[in-house]
C-alpha cells in the first residue's frame, strides 16, 4: 500500500449561482480499498462525485491525484490517467449491442485496444467477469436497469482503470440483486481497482466500505469506519432525528 | 474444432465469392449496356452513393445531422477547377489540392460550431452551404454565376477526359468501392467506435476517455474531404460546374440514399442509392411528360412510404427479416454466431461466473 493516497480532496466548494452545494470539502481515498460516501438526498454527494471525475470543477479547491494536481482535468483526459466512472442515470450506448458497448471502451485509456479483435476479445473477457456474457449480442437498450448498471461497471473497467468511481450503482436494485452487486464490486476490488463508491443503501456500505465520508448540507460531517460512522451522534441524527431530550 | 474451422472458412468463401459476382457484373455492364443514357444513370449512382457515404459518416455514424454537403462537394468542385485553368495543372493534383483545401475550409469553419450540439450543427451547416454559394455568385474570381468549364480536347487519361461514358463509369466504380472500404476500415477502428459513443452519448463518451470536439472535427473532415472528392469527379465529368451545384436541394440529395439504405450501416447509402436514383430516373423518363412534376411527386410518395414504415431503412428491415435468415442460411451457409466467435477470438467461454 502506497503512503500517499490515491485520491486527496483539499477543500472544495463548489457554487451554482447562489446556492453553495458544497461547502469545504476534504478527504482522501486510500489506495486498493473501497471508500464510500453517503449522505440524505441533497447532501451534495453527486456534486462532489462530479468534481472528482472532472464534469465540473469546483469553484476553489483543489483535488490530487498521487499526489499530482488534476483539479481542472477535463472529463476524457481521466481514463489515460488510470481512472474511470460510472454514471447514476446509466448511459448505455442504446443501439449498440453488450459486446460493442464495452468493445468501445477498450479503444481507450492508458492502454488501448490494437485492433476491432484485440477490442472484441478484451470485451468478452469483461463480460465473462461481470455475468454478461450470454447478453453480449443484446442491444443496450433493451435490457433491464440491474444489467444496464452491471454493463456501466464493464464499460468502465474496458479502460483499465486503477481507480474506478460508481455513482449509485445499486440504487433501483432489489435485495437479491444488490448482493450480487456487492459481490462484483468486491471481485472488481480484489483484482486491483481502487473503488470509490456513492450510495444510499446502508447494507452495500457497511458490507463493502473500510472508510466512509459522511456529507449533510454540502459539508462533510463524519468519517472513518462504517461502525464509526453509524454511532456518531451527528450522522444519527442527520438520518433518524434528533433524539428527545438532547436538545434545550 | 476442425470442423467448426471449415464451417467458417467455407462461409468466407461463400460470402467471396456472392461480393465477387455482384463485382463481375458491375465490371461487364459496359460491355453489353451500350446506352449513354443508362450508363449516365450508373454514373449518377456512382458520385451519389459516395457523396451519400461521406454524409452518413457525419450524419448516421456520429449522429450530426449535416445539411450542407453540396457545399463540400462544390467547394472541392470549385477549388479543383480554378487550379486546373488558371494554372493548368493536372485534374489527378488538382483533386488533392480540392479535398485539402475543403478538409481545411472544413475543420476551421466548424472547430467553433461544435460547442453547439443536435440541431444547431444542422443550421450552421444550412447557414454555411448558402453563404458559400452567395460568395461565390458574387465573386468574380470564382466565375461568378456564369460558372467555370473545364478545357475540352482529346481522349487523355492524364487529363481525365473523355467524350465516351465509360471510362468515368470506371473511375466511379472505383471511387465507390475505395470510399466503401474506407468508411468500413474507419467503422472498425478506434474513431468509428468513438464516432458512435458521441452518437449514443456524449458525456459516456468522455466518460471513456474520448474528446468528443476531437472526434466530430476529424469525422467532419474526412467527410467533407470525400464530397470534395466527388466535386471533382463531378466536374471532370460534366466539364463545367456554377453556383447551383450548392443549392439546399443537392445537399438533401446527399442524405436521402443514406436514409432510405439505413443510415447504421455503411452499405446504407450503397443501397439507397441504387435504388432510389434508377427510381427517380425513370419516374422522369417515364411520367414527366404526362404531366410536369408528377415525377416529383411520385418519388416523394415512394420516399415518405419507406421513411413512414421502415424509418431504420432497408437494411434497418433486411437485418432482422426472414430474407436475410434465408440466404445466410441457405446461400451463404452461415455458421451460427457462437462457432464465429469461436473461432475468431482466442476467449474461452468457460470460467463462467456463477
Amino acid at each position: 500500500m502506497a503512503d500517499t493516497p490515491i485520491i486527496e480532496v483539499k477543500h472544495i466548494t463548489k457554487r451554482f449561482k447562489g446556492l453553495t452545494a458544497v461547502k469545504d470539502v476534504s478527504f482522501s481515498i486510500r489506495e486498493g480499498g473501497i471508500t464510500g460516501m453517503i449522505g440524505p438526498n441533497g447532501a451534495g454527494k453527486s456534486t462532489t462525485f462530479n468534481m472528482i471525475c472532472g464534469y465540473y470543477p469546483p469553484t476553489e479547491g483543489q483535488i490530487f491525484f498521487r499526489g499530482k494536481d488534476i483539479t481542472n482535468k477535463k472529463a476524457y483526459e481521466y481514463t489515460k490517467m488510470k481512472i474511470a466512472r460510472t454514471f447514476q442515470i446509466m448511459k448505455p450506448l442504446k443501439n449498440l449491442s453488450v459486446l460493442e458497448n464495452v468493445a468501445a471502451s477498450t479503444y481507450f485509456g492508458h492502454d488501448p485496444a490494437r485492433n476491432e479483435r484485440d477490442a472484441k476479445e478484451r470485451a468478452l473477457e469483461l463480460l465473462e467477469f461481470t455475468g454478461l456474457y450470454d447478453k453480449r449480442h443484446v442491444l443496450a437498450k433493451d435490457m433491464g436497469t440491474p444489467d444496464q448498471k452491471r454493463l456501466e461497471m464493464a464499460r468502465a473497467l474496458g479502460t483499465k482503470p486503477e481507480l474506478l468511481f460508481l455513482d449509485e450503482n445499486m440504487a433501483g436494485l432489489n435485495p437479491a440483486e444488490t448482493e450480487e452487486a456487492i459481490r462484483l464490486i468486491r471481485r472488481i476490488n480484489e483484482s486491483g481497482v481502487t473503488i470509490f463508491l456513492i450510495e444510499h443503501i446502508m447494507q452495500a456500505v457497511v458490507s463493502l466500505c473500510e472508510e466512509v465520508i459522511v456529507l449533510h448540507h454540502g459539508e462533510k460531517i463524519a468519517e472513518g469506519t462504517p461502525s464509526v460512522v453509524m454511532n456518531d451522534p451527528n450522522v444519527m441524527e442527520v438520518y433518524l432525528g434528533k433524539k428527545e431530550g438532547s436538545h434545550a | 474444432m476442425d470442423e467448426k474451422k471449415k464451417a467458417v472458412r467455407a462461409y468466407h468463401r461463400n460470402v467471396g465469392i456472392v461480393i465477387g459476382l455482384i463485382l463481375l457484373v458491375f465490371l461487364i455492364i459496359p460491355v453489353f449496356v451500350k446506352s449513354p443514357y443508362i450508363l449516365n444513370i450508373f454514373v449518377l449512382v456512382f458520385y451519389i452513393s459516395t457523396l451519400s457515404m461521406a454524409w452518413n459518416l457525419l450524419g448516421g455514424m456520429t449522429g450530426q445531422n449535416s445539411l450542407g454537403h453540396a457545399a463540400y462537394m462544390g467547394l472541392g468542385a470549385y477549388a479543383s477547377c480554378l487550379l486546373i485553368t488558371n494554372t493548368g495543372a493536372n485534374p489527378w493534383v488538382a483533386a488533392i489540392f480540392g479535398m485539402i483545401v475543403v478538409g481545411l475550409v472544413a475543420g476551421v469553419i466548424f472547430y467553433p460550431c461544435f460547442i453547439l450540439r443536435g440541431p444547431y450543427f444542422t443550421l450552421v451547416s444550412i447557414a454555411f452551404g448558402e453563404a458559400l454559394r452567395q460568395f461565390i455568385i458574387n465573386s468574380s474570381f470564382f466565375g461568378r454565376a456564369s460558372g467555370i468549364g473545364l478545357p475540352f480536347g482529346k481522349d487523355s487519361w492524364l487529363d481525365f477526359r473523355f467524350g465516351s461514358k465509360v471510362p468515368y463509369y470506371y473511375v466511379g466504380l472505383v471511387m465507390v468501392i475505395l470510399i466503401y472500404l474506407l468508411m468500413k476500415k474507419i467503422e472498425r477502428s478506434r474513431m468509428g467506435y468513438a464516432l458512435r459513443t458521441i452518437r449514443e452519448d456524449e458525456d459516456a463518451a468522455a466518460a471513456m476517455g474520448i474528446n468528443p470536439t476531437r472526434y466530430k472535427i476529424m469525422a467532419v473532415v474526412v467527410s467533407a474531404m470525400v464530397a470534395a472528392l466527388v466535386g471533382f469527379y463531378y466536374a471532370c465529368y460534366i466539364r463545367y460546374i456554377d453556383p447551383e451545384l450548392m443549392i439546399q436541394a443537392k445537399s438533401t440529395e446527399s442524405v436521402l440514399p443514406a436514409v432510405v439504405g439505413g443510415a447504421a450501416y455503411v452499405e446504407g447509402p450503397l443501397v439507397g442509392g441504387l435504388l432510389m436514383i434508377p427510381l427517380s430516373e425513370f419516374l422522369r423518363a417515364k411520367y414527366s411528360a404526362m404531366l410536369p412534376g408528377i415525377n416529383m411527386l411520385l418519388y416523394a410518395i415512394v420516399l415518405l412510404i419507406v421513411i413512414r414504415f421502415r424509418p431504420s431503412g432497408i437494411l434497418g428491415w433486411y437485418m432482422h427479416s426472414r430474407v436475410k435468415t434465408f440466404i445466410d442460411t441457405k446461400i451463404l451457409r452461415k455458421p451460427s454466431v457462437e462457432i464465429l466467435e469461436e473461432v475468431e477470438f482466442s476467449v474461452s467461454h468457460g470460467r463462467k461466473e456463477a
